[in-house]
């Protein structure tokens, strides 16, 4: 007993562990305060001090294309926090439902950000010109663009309905989710499919960026 | 008496409000059912040159820069035709229902398998040539 109220008296917060990083959290604001300050200091620096245009490259697409990327690998961690919600779904561990309805719509609109920058690159990818990477490839090395990238291009599609799915249920039936199994299955399974064809369409968007970009 | 019927009433509201299945089926289903009518317009597509045309048509009633993006651009105009349509017509009919979700899932995972198989070159081609021999 004495045991426990001293471990007890080393936990409670009190003013001895106030702001202290060993305390318990108490003030999500503070850290969304902190990550907004990290983000704000380091894109300033970064925007500012670099030549952030040199990383973009000289084509024409390079903004569209960046954007592309940049939705690409927001929709990456969106997809991959999915599967750990899926994960927790299917188990019938305890979820937070709040946090997975913010990260569902994230995702949601992540995937039609990339989508929508995709297809405007994409012109560029399939232009008739010589120099276009679907013209150098059916030149080179065929097979990339005929099995690969036209597969590619598909599957990421696939992100989209999934994802608004996911998200549609997970606000639909809300706190439901918590004691019915059935939905909870339906969402975790179309979370992993999300996470599936993402992984699919990005490490062959990726590998076909590799070899040669818009 | 009336300390009695406040918790049963209270009951009566919660059963009523747990929502049926219908809407989850209905967004499962619907999704499926674009990607799979989005896999028959490509092998449409790739099996005849009047479909082709037809389906970059449709891409270019509304999406910017479709005579460039080319058929795809019709394609996806029919995988978002037929999802979100699809979609509002089975929620309106399968809200208020309390369906065999299992039943639906597996329908829903038969037309994503199905339409990624198809999607994919080798078993294009061998389609396309069913449905189109020359």
């Amino acid at each position: 007993m004495a045991t426990l109220q001293s471990t007890a008296a080393r936990v409670a917060p009190g003013r001895r562990l106030e702001g202290s990083l060993t305390g318990p959290a108490q003030r999500p604001r503070a850290y969304v305060v902190g990550l907004a300050a990290l983000a704000a200091v380091g894109g300033f620096i970064f925007l500012l001090t670099s030549p952030t245009q040199a990383l973009l490259g000289e084509s024409a697409w390079a903004l569209n294309s960046a954007l592309h990327g940049l939705g690409a690998g927001v929709l990456m961690i969106g997809v991959t926090v999915g599967l750990f919600q899926a994960y927790r779904l299917y188990r019938g561990d305890s979820i937070s439902i709040g946090e997975m309805q913010i990260g569902s719509l994230f995702t949601a609109a992540a995937s039609l950000v990339t989508i929508f920058y995709g297809n405007w690159i994409y012109i560029a990818y399939r232009a008739s010109a010589p120099t276009s990477p679907r013209s150098y490839f059916l030149e080179n090395m065929p097979q990339v663009h005929q099995v690969f990238f036209e597969f590619k291009e598909f599957l990421a599609l696939y992100t989209l309905p999934l994802a608004v799915g996911a998200a549609f249920m997970i606000w639909y039936y809300g706190d439901q989710l918590r004691t019915r199994p059935a939905i909870r299955n339906a969402v975790a399974v179309t979370l992993v499919l999300a996470f599936f064809y993402f992984a699919v369409a990005f490490g062959l968007g990726a590998a076909v960026t590799k070899l040669r970009a818009v | 008496m009336a300390v009695t019927l406040t918790p049963v009433s209270r009951i009566e509201v919660e059963q009523t409000s747990v929502k049926p299945t219908g809407a989850a089926g209905a967004a499962l289903l619907s999704g499926g059912l674009g990607l799979f009518a989005m896999s028959i317009s490509q092998v449409m597509a790739e099996g005849s040159e009047a479909a082709k045309t037809a389906i970059h048509n449709l891409g270019k009633l509304w999406i910017p820069g479709a005579q460039g993006i080319g058929p795809y651009s019709g394609k996806e105009t029919i995988a978002l035709a037929v999802w979100l349509v699809s979609w509002a017509i089975l929620h309106y009919v399968l809200r208020r229902r309390e369906i065999n979700l299992t039943a639906y899932g597996i329908a829903f995972l038969l037309l994503i398998g199905l339409s990624t198989t198809i999607f994919w070159p080798p078993a294009t081609h061998a389609v396309v040539q069913a449905f189109y021999p020359k």
